[in-house]
């Protein structure tokens, strides 16, 4: 038995502290997402009898295998469109690339499923081009169901492949490939026998990732799948119909967290195992190219990422056009904004202030867990690691019911106040937070903090005043990133918001859901301006401010 | 007046002993040195005494009050990086103030200590500059103002030098020393270069697998090592092995393969001995000339003969594969090959023979 000694008594006040936060806030909601679906109508007894209903059930045994065949199908063209573009950013000169690298990325902050709306306005069934190519008599059925679903999570999550491989295609080191040539690999055959395995991983991590928000996207489906039941929705609309006791809606979400907790697994046992070595000694050159291959890699390069923003263009320019109803006229107008405006003002003030709140408030949570998990190695931070990433494989839907089921009654009732909203965005995004803190601690020299209590500064005093402003840049970087993630969230939103406490994205449900595709448009095209403009800003803030470091 | 003891301290990671069971006394305004080669334990016990690597065993105490149980920010010590470890996002002023401020010292008070911290280590006028504007030479006297202007109890160094290159590294040296003598502080200086604990030190301590192989002043642990493994970690020697065949006077006859040398020391008829001796103490004679008076000679055939300039490394054969390594100095190889057989001679006295 190791006595505890006094250096740890920090990291371990911090352990304690973020296991009572995520102990309350996540593993008791998903405890009673579980117990829900273990039990009979009265609540009281054990049953299976749930389960067994459920996977009895033609339709959720569809529903089952549909976000599966969405998520494999996804996955394999998310990869597919993306470690091409990683090896071409990677590899070749392609002109302009650090602008298409930073377009790249807006897809990763813009609200997929604004991008899935905007696909039905443009090719659904009353969408602008549908109707264009009917009048021309070109034949169009429609996007719906899992080929419209595809095109939008690849169009959207396309970066989550490219940014690990192009890294990976970046770690390569170029005297292993030559090795390969000099023994007498044609460029080919050292590629797939050489290149391929090293980035394997990489392509995997982003593979899995897309996996997991595939299987938990709300949104996506809830525009695109029309007669397509999915795991996520159908666990939503279950749950808004069960009153008492949620049997249903809970054994749909545990299948959800069985089917992302197997993803991440394999990705864990996977990664575990294999890992390319990122220490490059000599960084890979531009391959020279053909001109022909050059101006095709160019041509594929900048034509995935725009094609990846045009849904996003393309609601801005909707919203500025005249509304009759669902119909779109040709004439622009801001009557869509001023009617959007004139409903009320709380949703976007909800959002701006929901998110800054739970901005902040994951910051303050996950940064100081990051600290714990990467300064002190030990069991209890292992664990801690684990349970910090154990929201990644909880689908938001899933999370917000446990947190109704725990906090509608009882001792704490956070039900029909806005900071349900707030917790659940946080907890959400607590693996985000703690893996950006990690990867910015591991960057700041351990000697430092030593040096600080060295010269008599407690180690909190120390956190505060060495190794958070040290962090500052990241941890700004994080929190924007994670202001707009949550301001356009969806998936544990619709299911907790309550009156007053609607946001922006809940203005665009519910306006998809009627008949205001105008105001969903203006809605979005908001959404989009406020997204942009802070990371825009915030990025060239944060280079200038660390090259004023360096 | 002791400023520091450690007594029987232990610190294990796994089954790694990196210190075990070593128990050391620093007297007031010392400057004491730890030395070893990689690995054995030098880092681990100068953060035991600042108290970022726990006992497993033992008590640490300055003067009379035990430190090992406060807390790192609690003891009064002040380190010296090797990396440095300046903060930064705090000017060279800042990084000085940085320790004050934790210590509550008014903002009057502050200004006069920084600024004759800086002026210690020559770098006055630098205190608005950022650390990214400094040398390596520089960034090492700003940790070392910051230590030194909170009047540390102790200050400890880990290998500060080794980051920078050879001749800033040899004035540095003689700048920490002459700060140290100045002050009059403890100091504790973590190193695995040789020279530079000979150079600085009043004491050193020879580690080695976590132990202590020997403790004592500088010039002592280089003219009477304790262990054959002291006498080869400080400088060359010749390590020979031999049986003791009797006595001639008080010196004791080691015989070497076909060879006898002579030495001053204890040990049995016999008895089979290590001893070294250091290459520099041996002269070789010119042909007819006779050895000093008490000195012993030993004859060889020339080896190899390396020529560095002022001295020549110089490989004598004396026989069943066996070596006697000379410096020379001021030499010519031409000089020696032209002898042939050589006559070594060397002071008995400067023989350290050592019992199994
Ligand atoms: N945090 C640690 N975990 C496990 N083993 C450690 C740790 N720190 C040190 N050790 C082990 O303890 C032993 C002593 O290490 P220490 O750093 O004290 O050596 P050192 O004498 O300072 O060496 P160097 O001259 O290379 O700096 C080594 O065997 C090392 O591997
Ligand atoms: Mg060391």
């Amino acid at each position: 038995m190791i006595a505890i000694s006094r250096r740890d008594s920090f990291p371990l006040a911090i352990a304690i502290l973020a296991f009572a936060f995520l102990g309350l806030f996540l593993l008791y909601p998903l405890l009673n997402v579980f117990g829900a679906s273990f039990l009979d109508r009265t609540g009281k007894v054990l049953t299976l009898a749930n389960y067994v209903r459920i996977l009895s059930s033609s339709f959720y045994l569809g529903s089952l295998g549909n976000s599966l065949i969405l998520g494999i199908l996804s996955t394999l063209l998310t990869i597919a469109i993306g470690v091409p573009l990683a090896f071409c950013l990677a590899r070749l000169p392609i002109p302009g690339k650090s602008a298409l690298l930073a377009l790249a990325s807006l897809p990763l902050v813009l609200p997929s499923f604004v991008a899935a709306y905007a696909l039905v306005l443009l090719l659904g069934r009353a969408g602008i081009v549908t109707r264009l190519l009917r009048d021309i008599g070109v034949p169009f059925s429609s996007i719906y169901g899992v080929t419209g679903m595809t095109i939008v999570f690849a169009m959207t999550l396309f970066p989550f492949a490219v940014f690990p491989t192009l890294a990976a295609f970046k770690a390569v080191d170029v005297s292993v490939e030559e090795a390969g040539q000099n023994l007498g690999a044609s460029r080919w055959r050292t590629f797939r026998t050489v290149t391929l395995p090293i980035v394997m991983p990489a392509v995997l991590a982003g593979g899995l990732l897309v996996f997991i928000e595939v299987i938990e996207s709300f949104g996506v489906p809830f525009v695109l799948a029309e007669d397509k039941p999915v795991l996520a929705v159908e666990a939503y609309k279950l749950f808004v119909g069960e009153t008492g006791n949620p049997a249903s809606a809970g054994v749909l979400g545990v299948l959800l967290i069985v089917c992302t907790a197997i993803a991440l697994l394999i990705q864990r046992h996977y990664l575990g195992r294999r890992r390319f070595s990122t220490a490059t000694r000599r960084p890979p050159p531009e391959l020279v190219v053909k001109p022909w291959l050059r101006r095709l890699a160019c041509a594929y390069s900048w034509g995935v990422v725009l094609i990846s923003l045009v849904p996003f263009f393309a609601i801005i320019v909707i919203s500025l056009m005249e509304f009759r109803g669902p119909v779109m006229q040709s004439s622009p107008s801001l009557n869509n904004f001023r009617d959007l405006f004139g409903q009320s003002w709380r949703p976007l003030i909800n959002t701006l202030s929901l998110s800054t709140a739970a901005a902040v408030t994951a910051a303050v949570i996950g940064v100081p867990i990051g600290f714990a998990i990467t300064r002190f190695r030990s069991r209890v931070s292992d664990l801690l690691d684990v349970l910090a990433m154990t929201p990644f494989a909880v689908a938001g839907t899933v999370l917000a019911i446990g947190l109704i089921i725990s906090f509608n009654s009882g001792g704490l009732v956070l039900t029909g106040g806005w900071l349900i909203l707030v917790l659940a965005w946080v907890v959400r995004k607590i693996p985000f937070n703690v893996r950006a803190s990690a990867a910015i601690l591991y960057q700041i020299d351990p000697s430092l903090e030593e040096a600080s209590i060295n010269l008599g500064v407690s180690p909190p005093m120390t956190f505060v005043r060495l190794t958070v402003p040290l962090m500052m840049g990241g941890v700004i970087g994080g929190m924007v990133l994670t202001w707009v993630t949550v301001a356009s969230e969806l998936s544990s939103t619709v299911v907790l918001y309550s009156g007053p406490w609607a946001t922006m994205t809940v203005v665009m449900f519910q306006a998809l859901e009627g008949t205001g595709a105008g105001i969903a448009s203006a809605a979005a095209t908001v959404l989009i301006v406020f997204t942009v403009l802070p990371v825009a800003l915030v990025y060239r803030l944060l280079r200038r401010h660390e090259l004023g470091m360096m | 007046m002791t400023a520091i003891s450690i007594d029987r301290v232990s610190r294990s990671y796994g089954t790694v002993r990196a210190v075990d069971d070593v128990s050391l006394e620093v007297e007031h305004g010392e400057f004491f040195t730890l030395l070893g080669p990689s690995g054995c334990g030098k880092t681990t016990l100068l953060r035991m005494i600042a108290g970022f690597a726990d006992l497993t065993a033992g008590q640490i105490r300055f003067g009379n009050k035990r430190i090992d149980t406060l807390p790192p920010h609690r003891r009064n010590t002040a380190m010296v990086f090797q990396n440095y470890a300046i903060f930064p996002n705090l000017t060279v002023g800042g990084n000085v103030a940085y320790g004050l401020r934790a210590r509550g010292v008014a903002e009057e008070e502050m200004k006069v200590r920084i600024a004759r911290a800086l002026r210690l280590v020559h770098l006055d006028g630098y205190g608005a500059r950022w650390p990214h504007q400094l040398s390596g030479g520089q960034l090492q006297r700003v940790a070392i103002a910051r230590c030194l202007v909170i009047e540390p109890e102790v200050l400890l160094l880990d290998e500060p030098l080794s980051n920078l290159d050879a001749k800033l590294r040899v004035e540095m040296r003689a700048e920490i020393r002459q700060l140290q003598q100045q002050l009059k502080i403890t100091a504790i200086y973590v190193t695995h270069d040789q020279e530079e604990a000979l150079a600085m030190s009043d004491r050193v301590a020879v580690m080695r697998a976590g132990k202590l192989e020997q403790v004592a002043r500088a010039q002592d642990i280089y003219r009477a090592p304790a262990t054959p493994f002291v006498a080869e970690f400080m400088g060359t020697t010749n390590l020979l092995t031999g049986t003791i065949a009797g006595r001639d006077g008080e010196a004791l006859r080691i015989r070497v393969g076909q060879r006898e040398f002579r030495a001053i020391g204890n040990a049995r008829d016999g008895e089979s001995v290590s001893f070294s001796l250091r290459p520099e103490t041996i002269r070789l004679l010119d042909t007819g000339e006779a050895p000093p008076p008490g000195w012993s000679v030993v004859e060889a055939d020339l080896g190899a003969v390396e020529f560095l300039g002022a001295i020549s490394r110089i490989e004598l054969d004396i026989g069943d594969g066996a070596m006697l390594r000379v410096a020379g100095l001021d030499l010519l190889p031409d000089q020696l090959k032209a002898r042939g057989r050589i006559a070594a001679a060397y002071d008995p006295r400067r023989v350290t023979v050592f019992r199994e």
